[in-house]
């Protein structure tokens, strides 16, 4: 049997996130696309690896709208500044951070938390990892998925 | 929002907890409202309104949603330090005889300030005495909250010490949960301070803290008025920062004594008001019915 | 006189955050990406009444450079807190041990690190808040 974070504990954990850093007036709304809410052309994701006492991945996928959108928020910049690319991957790379460290929490440790990794388009896995839970979500009307995966 | 929305909604929450929200309030009606009304599905705030009006879940989610909650572990610090500091020690002082504290968190929220003080006590409280703290609210969806005695992560951040957080409380899930010897300290009771009183008792000091401020004059005198009998005769009263500074009318101001420790303000029921407190006289600017605050 | 901060964490966004808190409370700031930078800022001369550590990052991780201030005499008076998404209560501890003096979980809120500095006596203008 896997030992799997429960989706309503990553639900909770990322609400948390949002609600803390990108306000709560627009909410968190959960979303069930099954197929996945967004093309690979105007998606980020981003991922961090927990190894030890438990060992898996965490995923953020989203839409480049969303990630643009939240990067303006954790840095205070308004729609006239312009954005650079290691500025999104920075912003994106903190969310699966914080996000990360909260599921490793959860799961037996004591384990260790990579960095975060951050790519433009969807996230590829290995083919040895299965995906254990996910959390589909819109923020305004934006796409994000969070994913657990961990070795089958 | 139409103005019949926020009418309907404004009136529904005063008639529940006497909580004021004026015309020019609209907009924190609406942010509040904003999220309950997007997961239920409603197009807009007058649908939802609307629903509400029906239904009693989302009637009581929005009452939940309207009474400010917001609250924080040792909140603004200065009182909690003034209890450590002077109140404790006094208390301690006089109740040799019995070795027993009782303390009231009036409008208790979440649970922070009575799971606070009782942090200061188990740290402070010498062996052989025993307290009782008492957490009252009107939202019975925050007195579950207390018994649950359970905090994300995001409340736990708010004025928690560290030090504190790793000794009284343990991780549940993505939560954290008070010791149950701390949780067996705090019990909880349904209390409308609008509304006269239950047989409560007195107590050493009763935190009524923050809610002041959303109710209109006459329920705040007819609160500090009824309140004056549950504070024992050598004991303090504590209002919110912001509290302390009301206009009282004379024979309320008469009632009490104001003492300055360290940077807070507390209340203490004055000695010669001693005879007024059974039959509190009425004040010739008040109409007599609106003595005790109370609502129809 | 004014007091100063140093923040010390990889991401230039929570860096951002952190910033906009802490000069709002009228702390001058420098910052830092990893525990080495801020290290060598300290031994070039930026003295700082109060340090913001992630945990988790390149070159030198924060749990490493409490323990390296703590090592250091003249550093005795600055005031350390950790700001960390690691949220195990043995990890709190463990820091606490080596020499932090608060520990604030992200996420956090703007007030969880006012609340969390006047707990700790700083306001950011010297005067005890
Ligand atoms: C802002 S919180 C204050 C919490 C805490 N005392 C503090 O200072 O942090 C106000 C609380 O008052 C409660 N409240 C509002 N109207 C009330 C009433 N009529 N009777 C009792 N409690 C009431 C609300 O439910 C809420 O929990």
């Amino acid at each position: 049997m896997t030992i799997a974070p429960e989706m309503t504990d990553v639900h909770a954990i990322v609400e948390q996130v949002w609600s803390s850093f990108l306000g709560d007036e627009e909410p968190l709304l959960p979303a069930y696309d099954a197929d996945g809410p967004f093309g690979a052309d105007d998606a980020w994701s981003s991922a961090v690896s927990i190894h030890g006492g438990w060992t898996g991945t965490v995923t953020i996928e989203l839409s480049k709208n969303l990630a643009f959108s939240l990067t303006r928020l954790m840095m205070a910049m308004d729609e006239s500044e312009a954005l650079d690319d290691a500025e999104v991957a920075d912003a994106v790379g903190e969310l699966v951070n914080m996000v990360g460290g909260n599921i490793k929490s959860l799961m037996p440790g004591p384990s260790a938390l990579t960095l975060p990794v951050v790519a433009a388009g969807r996230a590829a896995h290995s083919s040895d990892l299965r995906e254990v839970s996910r959390f589909d979500a819109r923020w305004a009307g934006e796409p994000v998925r969070v994913s657990v995966h961990s070795p089958s | 929002m139409a103005p019949a929305s926020f009418e309907l909604i404004a009136s529904l929450v005063l008639r529940e907890t006497s909580i004021i929200y004026e015309p020019r309030k609209e907009y924190l009606v609406e942010a509040r409202l904003h999220p309950l009304s997007v997961q239920a599905g409603c197009s807009s705030i007058d649908e939802y309104v609307q629903l509400v009006m029906r239904n009693p879940v989302e009637r009581q989610k929005s009452i939940d949603a309207l009474t400010i909650n917001e609250t924080s572990w040792f909140r603004d610090n200065a009182p909690y330090q003034a209890f450590t500091e002077t109140m404790l020690p006094a208390l301690l002082a006089a109740r040799a005889d019995r070795r027993r504290l009782s303390i009231w968190s009036a409008a208790c929220s979440s649970g922070q300030e009575a799971y606070s003080i009782a942090m200061l006590l188990d740290q402070h409280l010498p062996p052989g005495w025993t307290v009782d703290i008492l957490a009252t609210d009107v939202s019975t969806a925050m007195l579950s909250r207390v018994q649950n005695a359970r905090y994300s992560q995001v409340e736990m951040n708010r004025g928690m010490p560290a030090t504190s957080l790793v000794k009284y409380f343990n991780r549940a899930g993505t939560e954290w949960e008070v010791v149950p010897s701390l949780r067996s300290l705090v019990r909880t009771r349904h209390l409308n301070l609008a509304e006269p009183f239950p047989m409560i008792g007195t107590f050493d000091l009763v935190l009524l803290r923050n809610v002041l401020i959303y109710f209109d004059q006459p329920t705040r005198h007819g609160i500090l008025r009824r309140i004056h009998p549950h504070v024992a005769s050598d004991g303090y009263l504590l209002l919110g920062s912001s509290e302390t500074t009301l206009d009282l009318p004379a024979d309320l101001n008469a009632m009490w004594d104001r003492e300055q420790i360290g940077r807070v303000q507390a209340h203490r029921p004055a000695t010669q008001a001693a005879s007024t407190i059974a039959v509190p006289r009425p004040h010739p600017h008040i109409a007599s019915g609106s003595l005790t605050g109370a609502r129809p | 006189m004014t007091q100063r901060a140093m923040i010390i964490d990889d991401s230039r966004a929570m860096r951002s955050i952190l910033r906009r808190i802490i000069t709002g409370l009228d702390f001058e700031t420098a910052e830092a990406g990893h525990g080495q930078e801020a290290l060598d800022l300290m031994e070039a001369g930026f003295a700082p009444d109060l340090c913001l550590i992630d945990w988790n990052m390149p070159v030198m991780d924060g749990y490493t450079f409490i323990t390296e201030v703590r090592k250091r005499p003249e550093w005795r008076n600055v005031t350390l807190m950790m700001v960390t998404t690691e949220s195990e209560q043995g990890q709190i501890v463990k820091a606490l041990a080596a020499g932090a003096h608060e520990y604030v979980i992200k996420p956090f809120t703007p007030d969880a690190i006012v609340e969390k500095l006047e707990l700790l006596g700083l306001s950011g203008k010297g005067i005890p808040a």
